[in-house]
Order: structure tokens, then C-alpha cells, then sequence
């Protein structure tokens, strides 16, 4: 059985404007709103066929919550539905200045862990780059809202490199627990 | 039914009758089993008043399992035949359990790769046999108490139950016949039993030291909806381990003795119960008698104690502190929930309370309170509360991806995604008419597939032959709300369906299955005959009960004239055969009725979309009014 085509975009599925800006609030209450109504719970006494369709529905508002709660995957579904293609984003130019603040914020995460307070270090090192998150959210902001795509898009890039950053930055805070415990 | 039953808002549902659904908590060291009568959540008791349920079957006599105390009592005199902490085995590969059957001197049958075995004086069994032999006994003290069949059951698992774990206990659940009405996390089932008494609005760490595994959830309530925020754990850390810690100690404190199993066994119950008794006292003496030829005692005080038992208790807040990061929450924690017995032990506690920064709630004895919650969800699940005043939305706790060239996993279900959730992933052929495809699967958090665990092979068959890389296969990967998995794939360009052939990793086949319900066919065949007419009675009443109250609401609006006689037709043949004994014909009926009425159930599925979907202004509005 495939998906249930919703009609909706996911905005609209939550009853908010397409927009970068958003209600988290409106957001949060509007998902559970709609689990309540039909998620797989609310049929668990039903036939096979209606759970299987529960799941299918319960799984897309999951998905379009996941999708419009974080900036990222956000920002990459407005210029989805502005038209851009997965290859068209991947494929803005990104200026050599960045790559290399990146690079520069690569190798003092590499070089954490021989510190003495590591910990702290990596607290500041996640404040600064939670400094240039925001500012791409802000320019991703600006550039979408005058219809600036292929400026938004790279925004968007910077970000996943970010967020790739971030993740690394996790690994190496689990690495931290791991050894203190 | 749940969907035919929804009630039109100021109109109530048909009367019903109030249905019998129990909550099962299915443990490492102790299982237990409740009820929701009268409102509130209950353990019954076996004949003797006794609630817990050691989790401990003796195969000695192959006729007669023993399970419970009378099984522990023969846990020294035949180890081998007396299964203890099974749960541990559950879903688990032979190679990977060797450690753990040597720590509780079991000996594993050689054999099949994946499952593991136990060889017992009376053959063989696999941990799901063994903890179905657990369930059964739970099962009929419900019926017992209940005073009839059972409509639903909720069992527990620990959060961080991976796939195969989480099968291997449905499947038991399936060999003893009980309808599991979901898999439920430990931890959420905790904090179900709290929540409900407590604040409308909150966010609540549960610490579940039980048996065998560590658990640590986070979750908001908000009016009614309880949202996992993450979870974490440790799948190989749990009161047992605090047991044996001490048991290691008091051996060295005699010189390192080499012990029989049942010497051994004995005494890791005398230590099991010094812990206990440290949890009030500041020093205990362990008795060594039958556990040492001299006998003799050990004093344990509790500075010792805790001294042993500190590198474990800081191994489960290192899981806290990453739980709570993965949480990204914006503000503290409200409360703290207690789960486990060993939540006692006093180090324990202050631990907890010092690293959350507030005191944690014990007001609901710890070892009941899994099957509390579990009791609470299965009662509605089961319908018993047409208002469904709580849903529960929980997370899956460890990574699904697949392997890719080099043995890389390549993440599709990133770990806390709530579910249920399907992601979609293309694929192609890398040959030139290619019609074949295998996807390798696996779990955990791991870079390598080398260091994950395997959940299953797929092929995909039938792809048709087309040039390398022209094919778009489009494979699905759904897991529902129990946290099993399920995959369907299909070929973009053609649209054909290319048929999935899973191979698990571990865990049982459907064959597998069937063969061992026939087996126990043959033990109780009239048993079986009788209840398999009963259950397919209950779900003849079942769906011909909302199906009246569902075209009671929405048939003349939804159906024309022609499709409403197509489904009252057999409903009326199926309300006589209800009265009768042909369970084929009632199963017959039955599923052609649900499939005639499932365009119908389709089309009130979107009613209630659009109604949730309107439903927005109106709600706005009510909270206008309530401030």
C-alpha cells in the first residue's frame, strides 16, 4: 500500500503560513492535535487494514513535524517547494572564506581532546558556531523572503556544513562521558 | 475498532461493555500483571495474594514447566535446568550471549546461526519459549481474576529494546495467544502511572535500573499527550550486575574459591538479598552457608557496598547526561520518575537527585509501577475510555540504516525519531540488466556495519532488466508504533513491485512460529479449539459492534443505499453464526466483512482527518475562553 496522498503541503497540513519564520507553538499544538486523531494508538482495536492505515498517516505528520521543526530540513523543504532540486541546492558555489573558518573550527575540535579542560572548551566552541548558525538563519531569512533562492540555497549549505560540524562535536562530547565514567 | 467507534461530539457510542485488557510487565528478575477496574490501575494477585512473579522457569520435568518461586527454589539444585533472567537472551545471537550464558552457567545448543538455546535435562528452549511459559502463567491468573477472555494485552520492553528484542517478546506473546495491543517502553509506562495524578504540563527524566538493563527516558506531557524526547541506556547494565559485583567481592574476601553453578546461584541470591537489606541496615552479614563448604559469614557494610557499586551507578548518569543532550531541552526537569527495585539502594537515589538537581518521585513502589502504566494504556487501547484521554508518542532508540560500499552504514531512521515513521530511500543497479538486489540492514549508532547489529537481508527480486543505474528502486522502511520494522519496495520508472524476501538476522520466522504453536497444540488440542472459537467470536462482535455504532454516525452520509446493504447483508449472517460453533465460517465472515468495509472505514479515516483538520479554529477558541 503506498502513502496516502495528503493534498497539503506540510504548512498547510499545520495550519501555518510558508514562511521560515514559524510558530513553534502553533506548530507543537496543531502535531499533537493531529496524533491525537490518528495515531496508531487510537486504532489499536481496529482491523489490520485500518492500523495499516493509521501508521501511514501517523508516520507523514511525524515526518512534516520533523521536517518544519528544525531550520534546516525547513529552510531545504521551502526551497523545495519554491521548485529548487536536491541537485540544484547541492550545487551552489560556497566562497573560499568560509571553507576555510570551517576548516579553522575542524581542528580545534580535533585538537580538544589533548586540553586540560576539554569540556569547556567545546562548550565555547559550540557557542561560537550556534553564533554563525544563527546568523545563516538570518540570511537564509532575508534572501528567501525577496525571492533570492540561489542565495538562500547557499545559506543552506553553509548550514548543513554546521550542522555537520555540530554532529562531530556530539561524537566527541559522547567520547568525553565515555571516558569520565 | 477504534475508528468506527469515534463518537460525534455531545453523542455518546452505543453502551459497550467494559473490556478486558491487561498490562504485562515482563521482566528480567520479576513479571507482573495489571488491571484497570474501576478506574484505577491494579496488580493481581496469584491465589496465594503473591503479585510478583519470579521470572524463573525449571524445564526439569518436561511435562510440567515450573515457573516462578517453585522454579527458584530448584535453581541450586538443577542450574542448568532452571532459567533465570532470560530476558537477557532475548533476540540475541548465540555469538553475542556466549558471556552472559557463561555468567549463568547455561550451556547454548550448538547450531543455527542467530538463535540461541538453551539445553535443558528435558530438551531444548529458546528464550521466547521460555518467556512464554512466563506469560502463560501471567495470562491465566488474569483470566482467574478476570473472570473471562482477555481483549488486549500491553507488554513492556526496555526502551532500549533494539528490533529483534522487541520481536522475540511479541512472539512469545504469540505462542501463548495473547493479543498484544502494543509494545510499550518501561519508561514511558513509568511515567504513564505518575503522570496521570500529576501536573498537566511538565517535563519528566525516568530512571529505570531494573533487572538487567539500565533505561533513562525524557518526556513532556502536555494536556494529555505524552512526547518522548529521547532515550538512551545501557542494554547490558542492570540490578543483577550490582548483585554480582558484590558476589565477586565476598569471594575474594574468601580467597577466590572456584564454585559449582548451584553454589554459585546460591550465592548470588545471598547477595541480592544483602542488598537489600543495605538499603536499610548500615551493615548486613552474607551468609555462606551452601554456598561454601566451611560456611561461615561476610559483614558487608554499606560504605563497602556503595564502594563497588559507584563505577556502575556513574556508568548510568554518563547515559542520563547524553539523554538529556539529545533532549535539547530549553528548560530543566520537573520530575524524576524511580523504576527497578535497585532504585532503592540509597547511593542510588542520592545519585540521581544530585545530578537532576531535585529529589525523585517514589511514591508508586517501583517494581509495580511499569505494570501500572501498562495496565492504564492497555485499558486505552482497548476502548474502555472513548474519550482517549492520553496518547503516548514514542521514539525508536537506536539508528536503522543500511550497508553501503566498504562496510559503511549509511543512517536512514536517525535514533529518537518518533514513531511511527517510513522513509523512503532509491536505490539502483550498478549491471547492466540486473534484476536482483540485496540490502543488508542494521541497527545501532556505529560507522561500521561490523560493530552494528544485523537486523535482516533483503533481496529484491524482479527488477525489470534495464541499463546499469537506470533503475530507480524506491524501497520503504516503515516502523510502527511497537518499533518493528517493515519494508516494501517498488520500481519508479515501471511502477512494478519487486517483492521483499527478509531473511532475520535473528529471531524467529513466521514458520518457526507455526511449527511451535502446533507443538503446543498437541500438548492442549481441545484448549485450543475452544479458545480459538472464542477469539474469533470476540472479533466477529468486535467489528459487527462498530460497524453498528459506525453506521449509526456517518452511513447515510458516507455509503449510498447500494453499499450500505452490501455491508448490513453480512453482518446480519454474521450475527447468526456468532450464536453457533463453525469458528472457520465466523473467521471466513469476518474477514470478507472487514474487507468489504474498509472503502468505509477509508472514507470516516478522512472524515476525521478533515475534522481534525477544521477543528483548529474551534480549539483556539476554547482556549480564548478558558484564560
Amino acid at each position: 500500500m503506498s502513502l496516502p496522498e495528503f493534498q497539503k503541503n506540510y504548512f498547510q497540513l499545520f495550519d501555518l503560513p510558508e514562511d521560515f519564520a514559524l510558530d513553534q507553538a502553533q506548530l507543537g499544538k496543531r502535531y499533537r492535535q493531529l496524533q491525537k486523531e490518528l495515531h496508531p494508538d487510537r486504532y489499536a482495536s481496529g482491523s489490520a487494514y485500518e492500523q495499516r492505515l493509521a501508521v501511514q498517516y501517523s508516520a507523514l505528520i511525524n515526518e512534516a513535524y520533523a521536517t518544519l521543526r528544525k531550520a534546516l530540513p525547513r529552510s531545504l523543504y521551502l526551497l523545495e517547494l519554491a521548485g529548487m532540486s536536491k541537485e540544484d541546492i547541492s550545487g551552489q558555489q560556497i566562497d573560499g572564506g568560509f571553507l576555510m573558518a570551517q576548516m579553522d573550527l575542524r581542528e580545534k575540535l580535533m585538537l580538544l581532546g589533548e586540553l586540560v579542560d576539554p569540556e569547556i572548551a567545546l562548550q565555547h566552541l559550540v557557542t561560537e558556531i550556534g553564533v554563525d548558525v544563527n546568523q545563516l538563519h538570518e540570511q537564509f531569512s532575508c534572501a528567501y523572503s525577496v525571492g533570492e533562492l540561489s542565495a538562500a540555497a547557499s545559506a543552506c549549505v553553509k548550514l548543513q556544513y554546521l550542522e555537520k560540524l555540530l554532529l562531530e562535536a556530539e561524537q566527541m562530547e559522547s567520547r568525553l562521558i565515555d571516558n569520565q565514567t | 475498532m477504534a475508528l468506527l467507534n469515534i463518537a460525534e461530539p455531545g453523542q455518546s457510542p452505543l453502551p459497550h461493555q467494559i473490556k478486558r485488557a491487561i498490562g504485562i510487565d515482563l521482566g528480567t528478575t520479576n513479571s507482573l500483571v495489571a488491571t484497570v477496574r474501576a478506574g484505577s490501575a491494579a496488580i493481581l494477585a496469584d491465589e496465594k495474594g503473591v503479585m510478583m512473579l519470579p521470572s524463573v522457569v525449571n524445564y526439569t520435568d518436561a511435562q510440567m514447566p515450573l515457573v516462578g518461586a517453585g522454579a527458584l527454589a530448584l535453581a541450586a539444585q538443577h542450574p542448568a535446568d532452571t532459567l533465570m533472567s532470560v530476558k537477557r537472551f532475548m533476540g540475541r545471537g548465540s555469538r553475542d550471549a556466549i558471556g552472559d550464558a557463561q555468567r549463568s552457567h547455561y550451556r547454548l545448543a550448538e547450531g543455527e546461526e542467530g538463535l540461541v538455546r538453551f539445553i535443558t535435562s528435558s530438551g531444548e528452549r529458546s528464550p521466547v519459549e521460555v518467556s512464554a511459559d512466563i506469560l502463560r502463567v501471567l495470562h491465566k491468573r488474569a483470566l482467574a481474576t478476570l473472570g473471562g477472555e482477555i481483549d488486549g494485552a500491553v507488554i513492556t520492553v526496555p526502551a532500549y529494546f533494539d528490533e529483534p528484542q522487541r520481536q522475540a517478546t511479541k512472539d512469545a506473546a504469540t505462542l501463548v495467544g495473547l493479543r498484544v495491543l502494543r509494545l510499550m517502553n518501561e519508561p514511558t509506562a513509568a511515567a504513564v502511572a505518575y503522570g496521570l495524578d500529576s501536573a498537566e504540563q511538565g517535563v519528566i527524566a525516568v530512571y529505570d535500573l531494573g533487572g538487567g538493563t539500565f533505561d533513562i527516558s525524557i518526556l513532556r506531557l502536555h494536556k494529555g499527550v505524552f512526547e518522548v524526547l529521547a532515550t538512551g541506556g545501557d542494554t547490558a547494565l542492570g540490578g543483577d550486575d550490582l548483585d554480582a559485583a558484590l558476589a565477586e567481592w565476598v569471594l575474594q574476601q574468601c580467597g577466590s574459591p572456584s564454585l559449582a553453578p548451584g553454589q554459585y546461584r546460591q550465592l548470588q541470591a545471598a547477595a541480592r538479598a544483602a542488598k537489600e537489606r543495605l538499603s536499610d541496615e548500615v551493615s548486613v552479614d552474607l551468609d555462606l552457608t551452601g554456598v561454601l563448604p566451611s560456611g561461615g559469614a561476610v559483614r558487608v557494610t554499606r560504605e563497602a557496598f556503595e564502594g563497588l557499586i559507584q563505577p556502575l551507578v556513574k556508568r548510568t548518569l554518563g547515559a542520563c547526561r547524553r539523554c538529556l543532550r539529545d533532549a535539547e531541552l530549553d528548560a530543566g526537569i520537573d520530575n524524576i520518575v524511580m523504576v527497578g527495585g535497585s532504585t532503592r539502594v540509597p547511593l542510588v537515589r542520592e545519585a540521581v537527585a544530585e545530578f537532576f538537581q531535585r529529589p525523585p518521585l517514589v511514591g508508586i513502589d517501583p517494581d509495580q509501577v511499569v505494570a501500572l502504566g501498562a495496565a492504564i494504556q492497555a485499558d486505552i487501547l482497548v476502548g474502555n475510555r472513548p474519550e482517549g484521554d492520553l496518547l503516548l508518542l514514542d521514539v525508536i532508540p537506536l539508528s536503522l540504516g543500511i550497508e553501503t560500499m566498504g562496510g559503511l552504514v549509511e543512517k536512514i531512521v536517525p535514533r529518537n525519531t518518533t514513531i511511527p515513521v517510513s522513509r523512503a530511500q532509491e536505490f539502483t543497479t550498478y549491471k547492466d540488466g540486473q534484476t536482483a538486489l540485496a540490502i543488508h540492514i542494521v541497527q545501532g549508532e556505529r560507522e561500521m556495519v561490523s560493530d552494528c547489529r544485523s537486523l535482516a537481508h533483503f533481496e529484491l527480486r524482479d527488477i525489470p532488466p534495464m541499463v546499469a543505474g537506470a533503475a530507480r528502486i524506491k524501497v520503504t522502511f516503515q516502523v510502527d508504533a511497537d518499533g518493528l520494522l517493515n519494508v516494501s519496495a517498488c520500481e519508479e520508472i515501471t511502477g512494478s513491485q519487486t517483492s521483499v524476501t527478509i531473511k532475520p538476522s535473528f529471531g524467529l520466522t513466521d514458520d518457526e512460529i507455526t511449527t511451535m504453536l502446533q507443538a503446543s497444540f498437541s500438548h492442549a488440542v481441545e484448549d485450543k479449539l475452544a479458545r480459538q472459537l472464542a477469539e474469533q467470536r470476540l472479533a466477529g462482535w468486535q467489528l459487527l459492534e462498530g460497524l453498528k455504532s459506525a453506521l449509526a454516525a456517518d452511513g447515510e452520509a458516507l455509503l449510498s443505499e447500494e453499499d450500505r446493504e452490501a455491508i448490513t447483508a453480512p453482518m446480519t449472517e454474521l450475527q447468526a453464526l456468532l450464536e453457533g460453533q463453525d469458528t472457520d465460517a465466523i473467521r471466513t465472515l469476518t474477514e470478507r466483512l472487514g474487507r468489504q468495509s474498509e472503502t468505509f472505514a477509508s472514507r470516516r479515516m478522512d472524515k476525521s482527518i478533515r475534522e481534525a483538520l477544521a477543528g483548529m479554529s474551534l480549539d483556539a477558541l476554547d482556549d480564548e475562553v478558558m484564560q
